[in-house]
């Protein structure tokens, strides 16, 4: 009787042991869906029409690769290239090739290829094939060009006749609906591994609450979360998962300052935000707030911008003017934090004296902006957004911090961006997803990720 | 104006005062009538204003006691009491509770006043709310007015304060709904009435509004009040008392609506209380107009008709009543243009007929006066005629008498002498039976007056032939010295006439002047002429006539004189009546006498007038 009694506890207790090991160890198979908000209309790394924004960072990386990979501390890693080298003065670059690489479609990646992909991005550039590199000559110093070969437009594709394009990524094209879903397929021969996932469907054009709505159904395994959502479903047990600081809010202004009085409106404009209060509430807590372009875990002088409200001095400068303009403030309707945003910096520049009418005009004389910085890199970043920003950025002359703040400074001093928030990127994960993670930068870390045997049984059926 | 016409406008002008009178009174009634229920109506709907408005303001205390019970909000009253209460957890809470709960504005404010969440302004959490120490007190009580101010504008709302006490701090709960287009679109309106809303945002005319729930939210409009309404919202706004007034809205008088403005007051302890808004309720006063308009046509239709029908009837009863009068008036006027048979036909029983008969009976009488008179006038003028021809004959009868006889006897007797007797007989019965014959052709001549024979004549020209022609009489020594004034109008223009007529009138006035003045004296002859008539004028000296004289002398055979045959003037007369003229005479014993003949310039006038005069002349000689 004692046999027969403790027996079946012992195979009971084996067998979910075993399970147990089953559902912690990673497992090839399944099909991951994602929802994201963006919805671009061509995969091609080198369209300019595409602006660097963080989802297609995230879908270029999943298909191609970079010669240069950047960590989460913003040192360069070798990604296609295994090495680098530049010479004086840092306007040449040579960069070896990992060898025996192949794209998508079985042929092998060239310096030929590659020079020619990196001239298609960049046709200021003058990239040469080498026997087993690419020589890459500049106009000017170019001390950043590793971490620049990491922005998803020097990512390196093949393209083909037939107007298809291939990469060396972990995924492979399967299907794509421009702009509104994107299916990779695992690439078996990826010079990485194959990836865990067999396949990964990409939803676009969701808006936040659909995607919501579809991970709570468990039709979708991963999403994106906006900041104001983060604190409920985190208290809802959702998973969460976040970048750091990556995205920067700012109001942008249309035209530069053309007159002394203008510039005291806009200091005081500056000023007068309460963006702690908004952090707090409207963003939930999420993000920072900012005074700076950089946020300070990229820079470390970002401290140095002062984000508290000065009223004070917002009214000083606002009562040296005579005549206070009516701007108007456009924000992107889509945006659901957008218009809460400007209706209280609206409500906080009232109270210095100053008129903003919030709009969802594309015509307005400033506009709510989320720009990201993309690269954790500051460099990088610094020159993405002053060029989405279509912001003059002058030459770095150095590569310094001080260097970098002085560049900072210059681009604030045009008036013509307000910091308020960095935010994270933050995606919320269905708990079949194992593995995942997001990098510093807001990218996807696909290739490691895997589903649980529940759900691959559940796509099986 | 005919007795006709006088009798028609005394019938048609009493008609009309009659019928004027009548439409005014009509109208003058109807307006007050109406202005009587412009009034109930205003008055009504006031009423039914105040019993919505107060039904909505249950209505939102229900709801605000419904908030403040409800768990989420307990539980956010019970975070609020945290030693370190988090209200961002909660900013976004009064929306979907004011969305849950169907209110406009909801609040959510913590013990302090500050705001924790606002669903009309969310952007608003953290500032204080404005009104909080007023708003406070209005816990637990009913609802008010409040304007509440939004991020664009503010608004006019009927709010309720409820608190919630789960702690030592209690959490306010402030909310209501917007006096908007739609809570006056709700109002079950009459037809012809409407309401506005003025929200009164102070001094700024840029923030004015006036809400009018008959215009489409899509319509777009300014929202400013009408410069016509404008005037009355600034005298509640003075005054701050209810205020009736008419609106006009253009020249037409249906397009006038009245106003009764109330304003609406805020629940602030000051005095006077704020102005947040004026209810305009609007009365159309078309349809008053319109049956206004409709009492006037048909006034004026009836009116005219009866106006109309009364000059009909007048017409008929006028010429009912004054036909025998006109008759008469008639009968009168052929009397007196010598239709002595004119008689009126005698109709009825009344003055009239009367009258009828009375001229009648007076024309019956003239007749047989005149006949009378004719017939007397006849006798008389046959006897003067006869003692005329007596007169006359008697003169040559007696020598050839006599010479018959003495021939007779010469003869009876034998006498030698009897040739020579028989000789101067002879010669004196000729001369007598001559004379006779000289009788006879005058009165023969009398009678065959010819027609005379129109041509140019110069009256001038005449009257010197005839001067010329007695020239030598006039100067003859065997009678008085007679002068001859002669003044001549050189400005006459010839005139139709017959010349050996006139000489002959002229020549028998002449005449007839010398032989009025045997001693002597001074003959005159004058002529002038005017636009339709000359005139001449033959004047003597002598011993004039007396009144009688004057009416008979133109009756031929009647003569003053001693050997006349009474047929100069007479043939004179014939003259002048022959050529369309006429002739009168002035004269008094011891004066002299005057002659005066006018003749027509105009040949129609003169062929008319001789043509007349000469069948009337024919006329009278036939008769004699």
């Amino acid at each position: 009787m004692k046999l027969f009694a403790w027996q079946p506890l012992v195979i009971s207790s084996l067998v979910l042991a075993v399970l147990a090991v089953a559902e912690t160890r990673p497992q090839y198979g399944g099909t991951l869906r994602v929802s994201i908000r963006e919805a671009p209309t061509s995969l091609d790394p080198a369209d300019s029409r595409e602006a660097d924004l963080l989802a297609r960072h995230n879908l270029t990386l999943l298909i191609f690769d970079t010669l240069t990979d950047i960590d989460d501390a913003g040192n360069v890693r070798a990604a296609l290239a295994t090495s680098w080298q530049a010479a004086p003065g840092n306007q040449r670059w040579q960069f070896r090739l990992r060898r025996n690489v192949k794209f998508q479609d079985g042929m092998l990646l060239t310096p030929a290829t590659v020079a020619s992909c990196l001239r298609t991005a960049n046709p200021s550039w003058r990239v040469l094939p080498d026997a087993d590199s690419i020589v890459i000559e500049r106009d000017a110093p170019a001390p950043n060009l590793p971490a620049e070969l990491t922005l998803p437009r020097n990512a390196i594709a093949k393209r083909n006749r037939d107007g298809t394009i291939t990469g060396t990524g972990p995924f492979h094209i399967a299907d794509w609906q421009p702009g509104k879903k994107l299916t990779l397929a695992a690439e078996e021969n990826c010079w990485r591994g194959r990836p865990f996932l067999d396949i990964v469907e990409i939803e676009m054009g969701r808006n936040f609450r659909d995607q919501l709505v579809g991970l709570e159904l468990g039709r979708t395994g991963l999403v994106e979360v906006t900041a104001e959502q983060a604190h409920r479903i985190s208290a809802q047990g959702a998973r969460l998962t976040s970048s750091a600081p990556i995205e920067l809010i700012a109001l942008l202004f249309v035209h530069d300052s053309h007159s002394p009085e203008e510039k005291l409106l806009r200091d005081a404009l500056a000023v007068c935000v309460d963006r702690a209060s908004i952090r707090s509430v409207l963003l939930q807590g999420t993000g920072e707030p900012a005074a700076s372009i950089l946020p300070n875990w990229m820079s470390g002088y970002g401290f140095v911008f002062p984000t508290q409200p000065d009223l004070q001095q917002a009214r000083r400068d606002r009562e040296q003017v005579h005549t206070i303009p009516v701007w108007t403030v456009g924000y992107d309707a889509n945006d659901s934090i957008a218009r809460l945003l400007v209706e209280r910096i609206a409500l906080n520049a009232r109270d210095v004296g100053l008129s903003l009418q919030p709009s969802t005009s594309r015509s307005t004389d400033l506009r709510l902006v989320r720009l990201s910085i993309v690269s954790t890199d500051p460099w990088i970043g610094l020159a993405n957004v002053a060029t989405v920003a279509n912001l003059p950025i002058g030459d770095a002359g150095g590569n310094s911090v001080q260097d970098l703040y002085r560049a900072e400074q210059a681009l604030l001093a045009t008036q013509r961006l307000i910091p308020l928030f960095h935010l994270p990127a933050t995606y919320a994960s269905a708990k079949f997803l194992r593995d995942w993670s997001v990098g510093a930068d807001g990218s996807w870390r696909l290739a490691d990720a895997w589903l649980t045997s529940e759900k691959t049984n559940g796509d099986k059926r | 104006m005919t007795f006709r016409r006088k009798l028609l406008a005394v019938f048609a002008l009493t008609v009309f005062l009659s019928v004027a009178t009548v439409g005014w009174l009509v109208s003058t009634l109807s307006r007050r009538a109406f202005e009587l229920a412009d009034d109930e109506r205003t008055s009504a709907l006031v009423t039914q204003f105040r019993h919505e408005f107060n039904r909505q303001g249950e209505e939102v205390s229900r709801r605000m006691e419904a908030i403040a019970a409800s768990e989420p909000v307990a539980r956010m009253g019970l975070a609020m009491n945290n030693r370190a209460p988090d209200s961002a957890a909660y900013f976004d809470a009064a929306k979907s509770t004011a969305e849950n709960y169907q209110l406009d504005f909801l609040e959510f404010v913590d013990s302090q006043g500050t705001i924790i969440s606002s669903a009309h302004w969310p952007a608003k959490f953290g500032y204080p709310e404005p009104a909080f120490a007023s708003l406070s007190s209005m816990a637990e009580k009913g609802a008010f007015l409040k304007q509440e101010e939004l991020q664009d504008n503010a608004a006019l709302g009927l709010f309720a304060v409820r608190a919630i006490h789960v702690g030592e701090h209690p959490v306010y709960v402030i909310g209501g709904r917007r006096l908007d287009r739609d809570f006056l679109s709700a109002l079950d309106l009459p037809a012809g009435m409407r309401v506005l809303l003025y929200l009164n945002h102070g001094d700024h005319s840029g923030s004015e509004s006036l809400i009018n729930p008959s215009r489409s939210a899509e319509t777009p409009e300014t929202n400013r009040p009408a410069d016509q309404i404008a005037s009355l919202i600034e005298a509640i706004r003075q005054n701050n008392q209810e205020t009736t007034a008419i609106v006009h809205w253009s020249s037409d008088r249906a397009d006038d609506e009245l106003f009764h403005a109330i304003p609406l007051q805020g629940t602030s302890n000051a005095s006077p209380k704020p102005l947040l808004g004026i209810l305009l309720v609007g009365n159309s006063r078309r349809s008053y107009v319109e049956l206004e308009r409709r009492i006037r046509t048909t006034a004026f239709l009836v009116g005219g008709s009866g106006i109309l029908l009364a000059i009909l009837l007048s017409s008929w009863a006028a010429a009912r009543v004054t036909r025998p009068v006109e008759r008469l008036a008639g009968a009168a006027q052929e009397v007196a243009a010598g239709n002595w048979n004119a008689r009126v036909e005698i109709s009825g029983n009344d003055e009239l007929a009367e009258l009828a008969e009375s001229f009648n009976h007076m024309t019956r009488e003239l007749l047989t006066q005149k006949e009378r008179l004719v017939q007397a006038e006849r006798v008389a003028a046959w006897r003067e005629l006869a003692r005329r021809l007596a007169h006359e004959l008697k003169n040559p009868l007696f020598p050839l008498q006599l010479t018959v006889e003495n021939l007779v006897r010469a003869r009876q007797q034998g006498s030698e002498q009897f040739e020579e007797i028989f000789r101067e007989s002879s010669a004196t019965l000729l001369a007598e039976i001559s004379n006779l014959k000289t009788i006879i052709s005058r009165f023969n001549e009398f009678s065959r007056m010819p027609r005379p024979q129109l041509q140019l004549v110069q009256m001038n020209d005449v009257i010197r032939g005839v001067l010329q022609l007695f020239q030598a009489q006039l100067e003859s020594p065997g009678r008085g010295q007679i002068s001859c004034d002669l003044q001549l109008d050189q400005r006459l223009e010839p005139i139709p006439a017959d010349p050996e007529l006139l000489h002959r009138a002229i020549s028998n006035l002449v005449l007839n002047a010398m032989e009025a003045m045997p001693e002597g004296g001074r003959l005159s002859l004058r002529t002038r002429g005017n636009k339709d008539n000359i005139c001449l004028e033959v004047s003597d000296t002598g011993a004039g006539l007396t009144a009688e004289e004057c009416n008979r002398i133109f009756t031929p055979y009647y003569t003053s004189k001693e050997h006349g045959t009474g047929l100069g003037l007479a043939i004179v007369q014939s003259v002048v009546s022959d050529h369309g003229g006429t002739i009168r005479v002035h004269s008094e014993p011891g004066q002299g006498t005057t002659f005066v003949i006018e003749l027509p310039r105009n040949p129609d006038t003169l062929q008319d007038g001789s043509e007349k005069n000469q069948a009337e002349t024919i006329s009278s000689i036939a008769a004699e």
